[in-house]
């Protein structure tokens, strides 16, 4: 469950990139964040994520408050979340069995375990024969897969995406929000984002958001600015 | 180990500086080792030679000289004193001019003086005892190295302080040096770094490649320079042995009871000074990219 409560996020340029947000996310809710650029959708993903402190208030990640002072187990919430990037966030040197491994190897998953669970998740995103091919060789639909499935792999319960189709074609967008449909209610997921149709057919939570505040929050939603 | 030749490829140019530094301080430093060794080495060598010698009036009764050789055995400041009577100088004439007997018929003991041999425990003390032996009106002659040793003394502290100095400029240069560059090296995988932080990995486990990598730089080097030190020291090892002649081994630091010699360089010397290039290397190269990646890694 994630919890903020009354979160203010001011920029030392004087920029409000949040203004006293309360909300609750439960676990397994599907969520999408909406508003024009600079609402606090990122802010949002940010604080989650500890990228982020805010200036006042507080934001509980399963029950911790992540946003005490005596928080110190910021990597330790970090593995229990999965990001997703608009461009992608791939390491180029690694293949996709390694980008998407390495989310489990620094959790110090054995070898053993990194290669059952990255090959459930290939499956799970329908990449089991691009392996072996490194991110040159992939398209950019292919590439968030990856990066999908790095973010999902293993123990990861909460999902953060921020804008994941905001570089890809209408074909390959759809092909992207598939693989997250397939994960609705297993995990928690946030997703970040301006396309209408996306969550308009999702008919999902959505969240949307104005100059830092929290103008409408509605479960079976639509986007509405 | 991929992530290290990965890190090379990307950056050829830094790695190939760092090797390159870190080369040269180690060469350096293996130079100056061996050199301040050489010259302890000399020291040594020099110091188990008679030191002083004392000759004494003919007419000098043997009590007298005794009492003397007691009383610079007293002090504490010799390893040895050795009395040699008129009649073993006589014995030491006799073997060293027996091929002229012309020489051996004019000479009795009677006109050889006896003498004293002292060996100092460090040649700081040899003019104290050399004037210690002057003020004594039986002793006709001291003769003692003070020149050759004097010099030694003063060369091999002066090498000390000039190695310490030279050291710790190479030590601070090479560290600069790996910090730009490991910085460099960071920049260029500061993506990596990000997305490694957003999942959640460890300080330690982002900074591992860059350690490795300065171990592995440390150890390359260190071999290297090894290698290179000693290749040029054998090539030159006839013209240096004709210097030498008359010297048949210099110890390292009077360990000759453990192998270890400097001149010519014992296997067992070989092999410490390969362990201490190399372990230094890997030190330095491991230091400087601790600092780097603890300055650069958020």
């Amino acid at each position: 469950m994630i919890l903020f409560e009354e979160v203010t996020k001011h920029y030392s340029t004087g920029t409000i990139a949040l203004d006293n947000a309360t909300f609750q996310i439960d676990n397994n809710d599907f969520v999408f964040l909406v508003g024009p650029s600079g609402a606090g959708k990122t802010t949002i993903l940010k604080m989650i994520l500890r990228q982020a402190q805010p200036t006042s208030g507080s934001i509980l990640v399963n029950d911790i408050n992540i946003t005490d002072q005596s928080f110190k187990k910021t990597q330790e919430l970090r593995r229990q979340i999965g990001v997703v990037f608009q461009d992608f966030k791939i390491l180029h040197d690694k293949n996709v069995f390694e980008n998407i491994g390495i989310a489990l190897k620094v959790t110090g998953a054995t070898d053993s375990e990194i290669k059952q669970h990255v090959s459930s998740v290939l499956e799970l995103v329908n990449l089991p024969d691009k392996k072996f091919m490194f991110p040159v060789q992939l398209s950019a639909g292919e590439l968030q897969r990856v990066a999908i499935a790095r973010a999902i792999v293993g123990d990861r319960n909460i999902i953060l995406a921020d804008e994941p189709t905001g570089n890809l074609d209408p074909k390959t967008t759809w092909e992207i929000m598939k693989v997250f449909k397939k994960i609705e209610g297993e995990k928690t997921v946030i997703i970040a984002t301006h396309n209408v149709d996306i969550v308009n057919s999702f008919k999902k939570r959505v969240m949307t958001l104005a100059g830092g505040k929290i103008t409408k929050d509605k479960r079976g939603g639509k986007y509405e600015l | 180990m991929n992530s290290i030749f990965t890190s090379i490829k990307r950056t050829p140019y830094q790695s190939f500086g760092s090797l390159l530094i870190l080369f040269f301080t180690l060469f350096l430093t293996l130079f100056f080792f061996n050199t301040t060794s050489f010259f302890y080495g000399i020291l040594g060598y020099v110091e188990t030679r008679p030191q002083v010698i004392a000759y004494f009036d003919v007419r000098a009764e043997e009590g007298d000289i005794v009492k003397i050789k007691q009383a610079i055995e007293k002090t504490g400041k010799t390893t040895s004193v050795k009395y040699v009577s008129q009649n073993e100088a006589l014995s030491l004439y006799k073997k060293l001019n027996s091929d002229n007997p012309i020489l051996l018929e004019m000479v009795s003991a009677n006109i050889l003086p006896a003498s004293l041999e002292i060996y100092a425990t460090r040649p700081e003390f040899l003019s104290e005892i050399a004037q210690f032996l002057e003020g004594q009106k039986i002793v006709e002659e001291v003769n003692f190295q003070k020149v050759i040793v004097d010099r030694l003394v003063a060369l091999t502290k002066t090498l000390r302080y000039v190695s310490i100095g030279v050291f710790g400029f190479l030590i601070l240069m090479t560290t600069t040096v790996l910090i730009t560059t490991t910085a460099f090296k960071i920049a260029v995988k500061k993506d990596e770094i990000e997305v490694l932080q957003l999942i959640g990995a460890s300080k330690g486990y982002i900074r591992k490649p860059f350690l490795s990598e300065g171990i592995l730089f440390g150890w390359l080097s260190g071999t290297f320079a090894f290698v290179v030190h000693y290749l040029i020291f054998f090539l030159s090892l006839p013209t240096l042995k004709s210097y030498l002649t008359g010297i048949p081994q210099l110890s390292f630091f009077n360990l000759e009871e453990l192998g270890l010699f400097v001149f010519p360089p014992s296997l067992l010397y070989l092999a410490l000074t390969y362990v201490l290039i190399v372990l230094f290397g890997v030190l330095i190269g491991l230091f400087g990219n601790f600092i780097a990646t603890s300055k650069y890694i958020k």
